[in-house]
This record gives C-alpha cells, sequence and structure tokens, in this order.
C-alpha cells in the first residue's frame, strides 16, 4: 500500500505539461539517435547531459529516460531497413527484421519492435518501482564489507563482455582500472599520476572520459572507414514498403501469440540490467538465443519471424529500468548509461545509493512515475512517427558525423568550463580509437574506469575498519556469498563457456574437413 | 566620409570604455566562480546568491562552475582574473588556506586575493549515534582509552584535525576515509563506524545523530552546548563561506561588493535556501575578514607542524 500510495504521490508530481512535454523531447531525440548510424543512448546521454543542467531534477532525468527508452528502440530501426543496427544492441533484431523488410514488409517489422520494446521497458519498470525501496533497505545495513566483494563481483562480468578474447577484454578493464587511480590518494591525499597539474587532482573527468572513448572514437573510426571506403558502391537502397496495407499490419493475437517469448525475454533483460556492470548488448543475445531454442519455429529464426524481433526487443528494452535498481540501491551503476545517469543525478544534488530513497523519496516516485508515463509516450510518438524515423537513416553520414563532433566538444566544455577537460576529451578519443581498431572492448575499459574508484575506496576502508584483517569477508554472510558468486562467474565465463566455444569450433572444423 | 564617421566612432567607443571604466560598476555581467561541483552547498548558495548581488549593484551576475582539486582550480583561475571586479568567486575559507599550504602544486597563494566579506558558516562537528556508550566528547575520550575506535572523515582537512586530537588525547583512533555525507550517514547509522566528522549533514537527521564537538570556533549554532575543540585544543576549523575577488581590486569595487553581499543576505530567497540547508548566516565585514583569516591560519599551521 506505500508503494500505491508513494506512486499516486509521484504521478501527482511528474504529471505535469512540461515534464511531458520534456520526456516527449527525450523520447524523439533518443530514437533519432538511435536510428543515426554509430550513435546510440549512450551517446544521446552523454552529449545531451549537460543541456538538462538547467532544468529541474525532475524534467532532467524524465529527459534522460526518455532518451535512453527512445535510443534503445530506435536503434532497431535501421537495422530492419538496410541491415545496418544502428546499436549494438539492436544486431540481433536485424537478423529477422532485415528478411522481413526485404519481403516488402518493413512496417510491420519495426511496430513488432516498437511494441516489443514498450512491453519489456514496462515489464522492467514495474520490477524496480516494487523492488528499489527493498533493496535500498537492505543496501542500508551495508557497510564497505558488503560493497567491495560487490563490486568484486561486478568486475566478473568484464569476462561476459569481453567478446571473443577474454585476454584483451581483461587487458582493456585493467587500463581502466589503472586510469581511475589517479588523482589524490583517497585516504592520505598524497598526488598519483597528476603530472603537477591541479587539474588532475580530482582524477580523470568522467565525462570527457566517457565520451571521448565511447562517443567521439566511434565518430572518428567511422570518419576514418568513410574516408577508405571511398568509390565503393554506396549501401542498398531502402526496400520499397508493401502495397498493400494489409501486409505490413499486425492483429494483437499475431502479436500476443507469442507471449511467452515477450515475457521470456522481459525476465532476461531485466535480470541482466539488475547485475552491475552488464550490457544491453548482452541481454539481447541472450533474449534471442533462448527464443530460438524454446521455441517450436526455432529452426526458422533469421528468415523473417516476428518472434526472433520480439525476443530481441523485449530483452534490451528490460534492461534499461531495471538497470536502476542498483543505482539507486547501492549507487553502483547498472550499466554505462546508468552511470552517465549517476552523474546527471549529482549535477541536480541528488547523491545516488541507498539514502536516496530516504531523502529524496518523493522525486525517486515522480521519476518513477514519469518512467511509466514515457512508456505510454514512446508507444504513441514511435507509432506515429514511423515513416518519419525512416528518413532519418537516410542522411548521409557526412553530415551526421561532423555535427555529432562538435556537439561532443560542446557537451564536455558546458559543466566545467574548461579547456583541460576538451583536451581530455581528444585524447580519450585517440586511445578508445587504437583500441576499437586493435580490438580491445572501450566497454570493459569505461567498466574498469567506473568500478575501479569505488572498489579503491571500499577496499581501502575495509583494510582500515578491519585493521588489516580480511578474513571477515569470510565470515560476513553477505561478502561470503558474493566471494562465492564471483567464483562462479570466474569459472563459468572464464573457462567453461571459452573451453566449450574452443570445442564446438574444432567439431566444425571436422565436419567442415570432413565434407571435404 | 565614411572613414571620418568610422573614426569618430571608434574615438566615441574608447571615450565611453574610459569613462565606464571610471564610473559605472558594473559595466557587463559580472562571472560568479564556484569552484565546486553543480549541485552541492556552495553551487546551491551560490544560484540565489547571485541574483540577490545583482539585484543589488544593478547588474547581471552569472554563476559558473569552475570544480577540481578542493576548490584550488576555481581559485587559482580567479587569482589570474582581470581585477577590475567583473570576475569575482564564491567559496569557503578553509580550502582557500588550506590548498596552497598542503600542495606544492597550487599555483596561487592566499596573498592573490582579497577576501570581500564572510557570508555564511558550515556546521563542522564530530558525531555519533545515540545508542553509542559515549554521548559527550569527554565519555568518547575515555572509551577511547580501553578501545581501538574507527571514524570517518571527509579527507584532507577533517583527517589531520582528527589525527591531531587523538594524538594530544593519546587515544586510538583510525581515520576512515569517506566520500562525503552521502557516503558516511549510511556507515554511521549502519553501525559501520564509531563517529564520524560532519560538515553539517547531521542536522537533517535530528536526534538520530548527537554532537560530541564543535570544530567551529565560536560553537554550533544549532548545538551550542558541545564544547568546541578551540577552547579544548587551542585549534579551530574555518566554516565560513565567502566571497572573494583578485588581489588587484580597486578598494572602491571592493567597497561596493562588500555593500552589495550586506544587502543582498537579507533577500527572502537567501534566507530561505540558507534556513532549508541549515547553515547560518554569518556576515564578517572586510575591516574583520584579515585578522579571522589570519587567526584561522595560525590555527591550521600549528596542526600541520605538529603533525608532521
Amino acid at each position: 500500500m506505500d508503494i500505491l500510495n508513494s506512486m499516486l504521490g509521484g504521478f501527482e508530481a511528474a504529471f505535469t505539461l512540461t515534464n511531458l512535454a520534456y520526456i516527449c523531447v527525450g523520447i524523439v531525440l533518443g530514437i533519432i539517435f538511435g536510428v543515426l548510424p554509430g550513435l546510440g543512448s549512450v551517446t544521446a546521454l552523454a552529449m545531451l547531459i549537460p543541456i538538462t543542467f538547467y532544468f529541474t531534477p525532475l524534467a532532467a532525468i524524465a529527459f534522460l529516460v526518455g532518451i535512453n527508452k527512445g535510443g534503445t528502440s530506435g536503434g532497431a530501426i535501421p537495422a530492419i531497413l538496410i541491415n545496418a543496427p544502428g546499436t549494438p544492441e539492436a544486431a540481433a533484431t536485424a537478423l529477422d527484421g532485415y528478411p522481413l523488410a526485404k519481403q516488402g514488409r518493413p512496417e510491420k517489422a519495426m511496430k513488432t519492435a516498437l511494441y516489443s520494446s514498450v512491453f519489456g521497458d514496462t515489464f522492467s519498470d514495474i520490477v524496480l518501482i516494487l523492488l528499489a525501496a527493498p533493496f535500498a533497505a537492505i543496501a542500508l545495513t551495508f557497510g564497505p564489507n558488503e560493497l567491495t566483494t560487490i563490486i568484486l563481483f561486478s568486475f566478473t562480468m568484464i569476462a561476459a563482455l569481453a567478446g571473443r578474447s577474454l585476454v584483451k577484454g581483461l587487458i582493456a578493464a585493467a587500463l581502466g582500472l589503472f586510469l581511475s587511480t589517479w588523482g589524490l590518494d583517497p585516504v592520505d591525499s598524497t598526488e598519483r599520476m597528476t603530472f603537477g597539474t591541479i587539474y588532475l587532482f580530482d582524477g580523470i573527468p568522467l565525462l570527457p572520459f566517457a565520451i571521448g572513448t565511447l562517443a567521439l572514437s566511434s565518430v572518428l573510426s567511422q570518419l576514418y572507414d568513410m574516408r577508405r571506403d571511398r568509390g565503393k558502391p554506396p549501401p542498398p537502397p531502402l526496400p520499397p514498403a508493401s502495397q498493400f496495407r494489409a501486409e505490413n499490419r499486425i492483429a494483437p493475437r499475431e502479436f500476443w501469440g507469442n507471449w511467452k517469448t515477450l515475457i521470456r525475454s522481459a525476465c532476461i533483460g531485466t535480470g541482466v540490467g539488475i547485475l552491475p556492470g552488464l550490457g544491453v548488448t548482452l541481454a539481447a543475445f541472450l533474449g534471442y538465443g533462448a527464443a530460438r531454442r524454446a521455441s517450436p519455429r526455432g529452426d526458422r529464426f533469421g528468415t523473417g519471424e516476428l518472434e526472433g524481433i520480439q525476443a530481441t526487443e523485449a530483452a534490451n528494452s528490460a534492461v534499461v529500468g531495471s538497470n536502476l535498481i542498483p543505482t539507486i540501491a547501492l549507487g553502483i551503476p547498472g550499466n554505462v548509461a546508468a552511470a552517465l545517469l549517476i552523474g546527471a543525478f549529482m549535477i541536480h544534488g541528488v547523491v545516488p545509493g541507498p539514502l536516496m530513497m530516504v531523502n529524496h523519496a518523493e522525486l525517486i516516485y515522480s521519476i518513477f512515475a514519469s518512467m511509466l508515463m514515457a512508456n505510454l509516450a514512446h508507444l504513441i510518438i514511435g507509432r506515429v512517427g514511423i515513416r518519419i524515423w525512416v528518413q532519418f537513416v537516410r542522411i548521409p553520414k557526412h553530415i551526421v558525423l561532423p555535427t555529432v563532433v562538435l556537439l561532443c566538444v560542446v557537451g564536455v566544455y558546458i559543466p566545467t568550463n574548461s579547456m583541460f577537460d576538451v583536451g581530455m576529451l581528444f585524447l580519450f578519443a585517440g586511445v578508445g580509437y587504437l583500441m576499437r581498431k586493435a580490438g580491445f572492448s572501450i566497454v570493459c575499459l569505461v567498466i574498469g574506469f567506473l568500478l575501479g574508484e569505488n572498489f579503491e575506496i571500499y577496499l581501502r576502508q575495509t583494510v582500515l575498519i578491519n585493521k588489516a584483517d580480511l578474513t571477515v569477508l569470510l565470515t560476513n554472510p553477505i561478502s561470503l556469498a558474493f566471494l562465492l558468486l564471483t567464483l562462479f562467474f570466474v569459472w563459468h565465463f572464464g573457462i567453461r563457456v571459452p573451453l566449450r566455444q574452443k570445442r564446438e569450433r574444432a567439431a566444425a572444423r571436422e565436419t567442415d574437413a570432413a565434407s571435404d | 566620409m565614411l572613414k571620418r564617421i568610422a573614426l569618430a566612432a571608434a574615438a566615441a567607443t574608447a571615450f565611453a570604455g574610459i569613462a565606464g571604466s571610471a564610473g559605472a560598476y558594473p559595466d557587463k555581467p559580472i562571472t560568479l566562480i564556484v569552484p565546486y561541483k553543480a549541485g552541492g552547498t556552495t553551487h546551491t548558495m551560490s544560484m540565489v546568491l547571485s541574483k540577490a548581488l545583482g539585484e543589488e549593484l544593478g547588474g547581471k551576475v552569472v554563476v559558473k562552475t569552475r570544480p577540481g582539486a578542493g576548490s584550488a582550480v576555481g581559485v587559482t583561475f580567479l587569482s589570474k582574473a582581470k581585477p577590475d571586479g567583473h570576475t569575482i568567486a564564491y567559496t569557503d575559507l578553509g580550502n582557500l588556506i588550506w590548498n596552497p599550504m598542503t600542495k606544492d602544486d597550487v599555483a596561487y597563494t592566499v596573498d592573490d586575493v582579497r577576501i570581500i566579506a564572510g557570508v555564511s558558516e558550515y556546521q563542522l562537528a564530530l558525531i555519533a549515534t545515540p545508542d553509542k556508550p559515549y554521548k559527550t566528547l569527554d565519555e568518547l575520550l575515555e572509551y577511547s582509552k580501553t578501545n581501538p575506535l574507527n571514524v570517518a572523515d571527509m579527507g584532507g582537512m577533517s583527517k589531520t584535525f582528527i589525527n591531531y586530537i587523538a594524538a594530544k588525547e593519546g587515544v586510538k583512533w583510525t581515520a576512515i576515509p569517506t566520500r562525503g555525507g552521502g557516503e558516511m550517514v549510511p556507515f554511521l547509522l549502519g553501525g559501520k563506524i564509531d563517529f564520524a566528522y560532519s560538515g553539517g549533514i547531521h542536522q537533517k537527521h535530528g536526534d538520530k545523530m548527537i554532537v560530541l564537538a564543535s570544530f567551529l570556533k565560536d560553537g554550533l549554532a544549532k548545538s551550542p552546548e558541545a564544547p568546541t575543540t578551540q577552547e579544548r585544543y587551542g585549534i579551530a576549523m574555518p566554516g565560513n563561506s565567502i566571497l572573494i575577488a583578485p588581489a588587484g581590486i580597486s578598494d572602491e569595487i571592493a567597497a561596493k561588493l562588500e555593500a552589495a553581499v550586506k544587502a543582498a543576505m537579507d533577500d527572502p530567497d537567501f534566507t530561505q535556501v540558507l534556513e532549508n540547508i541549515q547553515f547560518p548566516k554569518r556576515f564578517i565585514p572586510s575591516s574583520d575578514v584579515t585578522a579571522f583569516a589570519a587567526d584561522v591560519t595560525k590555527s591550521l599551521e600549528e596542526v600541520l607542524a605538529s603533525m608532521q
């Protein structure tokens, strides 16, 4: 009943015309960023957070949540239309979406993607609303002992995110960890890697680091590819929509017929979102894979099955709500987008963490209400604008990319009025560019950087509080549980899965050889 | 003909420029630098203070955040600005003095800035929770003799002061670094640490927290009964928020700014914000502020010297 009352209060505060306007603008911008090649919700968030500085806290967070929701579903549109996912999390959407578009039913695929996104989003938001308060209450009893092991556990996610090469993923994460130690030592205030400049006393600033490695380096990389590909044939034209409207209609029975897949994917996405450090992309592929195994039509996935689109989009959108659970309960970001949201909260004087539910309960419930309102707005805007979004796929890259470079620079300069930060932006864009070209995971780098600061301070607090006696981590039940989970994940993602993949590859080679 | 008009126009502008600098201040928007992150208490106060200041001065005051290095980045920037009164800063006295004293790389000295006036006061205190076996500083010290305790600090000055007291009393305290009140409060309420340094956040938690001692020289507004470190150990922490300008500023403009600050402090919005964050007003006129700063500097020097 408490939650119901709080939510009613939240709606009262959130249901204003201005707030709705911010949500809608956020969703539109998010979809556009998702549609544009190489950009996505993370880029959009990183670039637009500085602007929200002038909004009220509620409007700011509602706006950013709108961007995050729109961006996650917008990526599906170019994936369906030209087989070029706007965001990595929409890669699996292309598998079934593009064949559908080639069959002359692009709008049907886009509608399915949108409805599944909104379903996954709403499911995840409800889980967030129900779990945030109890999780925060538990987290309030956590101290350095528990937090150290939780962060340690989060590091194991790097193994799952590393992609093909675990070694390269670990190197990237270690670099991020190293960069997080720059600045004044948190215990003794001695200078570490500050190169004698006070600008590095607080360490490497998050915004230039995140925008540089995630957004600007990707843009530079695409600019390079454009130069390299000069003279090559242009990308395939958009497939023509069918002349028969009925072809592009989707019957409720057709959509809800796969309700099991929708719910399965929503649960997978929500689960992935709750664990700190995991990405949206992972959820999308897990959801797709699980649906392919479970569905009776699984063998037809990849030929234009609606269920494949539903499985992917419900899963990747379900991450958006639940990744705020660790953010709100622990102050530890669920993923990069949530980390940027933490930055936005801080700009507005709200410190994420277990106390947020106590000190800013009204704001939090207004944000929850805004999230639910955003889902409805997302459904309407996404559906009404379906033909408009298509136009954004046509904007040539040589117009989009330079604009983004400019916006990145402005976004970094505004909050601190510091040209030093702009310099850092370009430095990290260079680092990110080299890492991309050499096949190192940027996400691992950023996760290592984000978790590094927290890990160091919690570990050093633990050492000091327990007078250097770390056996407490084995006797404290919560710490022990997370340590065991850590071992399990290291074994699973670091040893078991790679071994299985190796065997599968070897088997594939053998069958190839046999058929030769 | 055109050339002559252009010349005349240029001369007129030049003259207007001279007239402007001699007479009207301000003749363009004033930049108020806040050397802390947007959203913090200093920034919150500055947003309303800037509006009231602008009304008093008959101009516009624009707040610019220039965070970094515990205010050293913003203050360094200010110390190098043109001393014409169009660049001023709102910061805290403690870090203003502490940073150049402790960090070799900080490029300014206290002589590079001029303090216009003191504005308000942070409520720096040593706090605990009521469930502990100690309710006063004396009981804490007594208890510490037989029990090694953990105390949360917030880095820099607070840690040095805590260690100074422990050394004077011959007790063993372990200072645990925390990143501000948002981290310290759950640790203290959850019993992970035994007592803590607070920058004023304890006032929001009512009777869930008790004040053991005041780090402010003249005591705390809400807990006047708490003993001060000044009367016990002869040292105090500066908790004042202050308005500063580059050292070369003219006496005339400095006086104008001081009068504007004094008047702006009666602004109802500013009063309301200070009430919300529970920091009392503490106007210190320029005539007293130099002696006040010198006093504080002596205190900080003594603590630093004894800890080295």
